[in-house]
């Protein structure tokens, strides 16, 4: 080969090869260190989930509140992360050593419509937004996230609530 | 003549005593056999009266589904809801789950649609209507009672169930277990939405 031909095929290679490096190095920079990732991991034996009490000015019907911890309380055991899930007002969680407390505190509801969803499937839709928080016994918040729950086009409006309960799961899944 | 009377006299007052003795024994043992008589027919009906009055305080409803929330039975079962003087209880075919009144802490009652064809089948089928024909089917709806049930274990761990009943059966339930001695407090009532016309 000639060299006034192998010239433009060394500068793509350099290009490209500068290229890779210059990718390579942003995604190994924007990676977390592996301290970083332990230092957000939290560890503990058993968790208990106290009541859902919404504030005065949030109405949301009794069977969704209830559903809702119910189905937080099945996914937290179907995650297999701790030892034991206590429930709200369990005499035996007081003798637990290393004790998280799962907070469910509703921010949003809104009731939406099985038929609605089956006739239209862009309305009807119905959702729920809970502030989940992991404290400490002493009250020290160890986490906090907004999480979300829906409903959209087929299913029970109780089933925002075990959608809801599967994205805490993946919650504890990530943090635990 | 006196004496005669004087000898007499002691003689029949004994036999009459013995008389009088017989006929009161006699009469006594009348009067016992007729009160065991009347005790023994007696009894069974007293006892019908009382197994009346349980059944009259409990009453089962059938074909209810339990959402969630009962030990040992699965999410979405179908099966009898029955409340007892002690309790609720649920049955399935094998199954059974028992919340004691005692542990009851609060009970509410509310009113939802369910579509008529629903679920994997129902929605397979609702595709398969060509020209959309399946949204018409997705109209059909009926009402049906939710009723929750909150309730503590023995651990004081708190619970609640849910319950889906066929329209109006909720209410009167609750009005059951509450005249059983179930806890209830007063409850705000969500105004229901409109369900909007498509």
């Amino acid at each position: 080969m000639k060299p006034h031909r192998r010239a433009p095929l060394l500068s793509m290679f350099s290009f490209a090869a500068s290229g890779a490096a210059l990718l390579m190095g942003a995604s190994l920079l924007a990676q977390p260190g592996p301290a970083a990732k332990q230092t957000q991991k939290l560890t503990a034996s058993a968790i208990q989930l106290e009541r859902i009490v919404p504030p005065e000015d949030l109405l949301i019907p009794e069977d969704t509140r209830v559903s809702m911890y119910e189905n937080v309380i099945l996914q937290l055991i179907k995650t297999k992360k701790f030892q034991h899930v206590y429930r709200s007002g369990d005499r035996n969680a007081t003798d637990a050593p290393d004790l998280v407390i799962l907070h469910l505190i509703p921010e949003a509801f809104k009731k939406g419509s099985q038929k609605e969803r089956e006739v239209t499937t862009v309305a009807g839709t119905t959702s729920i937004k809970v502030k989940v928080q992991f404290t400490s016994r002493q009250g020290k918040v160890l986490l906090e996230k907004d999480v979300e729950g829906k409903v959209r086009f087929y299913g029970e409006n109780l089933r925002a609530t075990y959608d809801l309960a599967k994205k805490v799961s993946a919650l504890v899944n990530e943090s635990f | 003549m006196k004496t005669r009377c004087a000898q007499i006299t002691p003689a029949a007052s004994c036999t009459r005593c013995e008389l009088v003795r017989r006929s009161l024994r006699l009469c006594g043992l009348l009067v016992f056999g007729a009160g065991l008589v009347l005790s023994a027919t007696a009894a069974p009906s007293f006892s019908r009266q009382s197994a009346t009055s349980q059944n009259l305080a409990s009453s089962s409803i059938a074909d209810v589904k339990c959402v969630i929330g009962l030990e040992n039975i699965k999410p979405g079962a179908k099966g009898m809801l029955t409340s007892l003087p002690t309790g609720l209880e649920f049955t399935t075919g094998q199954k059974n789950a028992e919340i004691a009144t005692s542990s009851i802490q609060d009970v509410f009652t509310g009113r939802e649609s369910r579509q008529d064809v629903s679920g994997m089948g129902g929605t397979l089928v609702e595709a398969a209507i060509p020209y959309g024909g399946g949204r018409v089917v997705s109209l059909f709806s009926h009402k049906v009672d939710v009723l929750a049930v909150e309730y503590v274990d023995m651990n004081g761990g708190f619970h609640g169930a849910i319950f889906v009943l066929s329209a109006g059966k909720a209410t009167e339930f609750k009005n059951q277990l509450v005249a059983h001695g179930a806890k209830v407090s007063t409850h705000v009532e969500a105004p229901e939405p409109k369900e909007q016309k498509p």
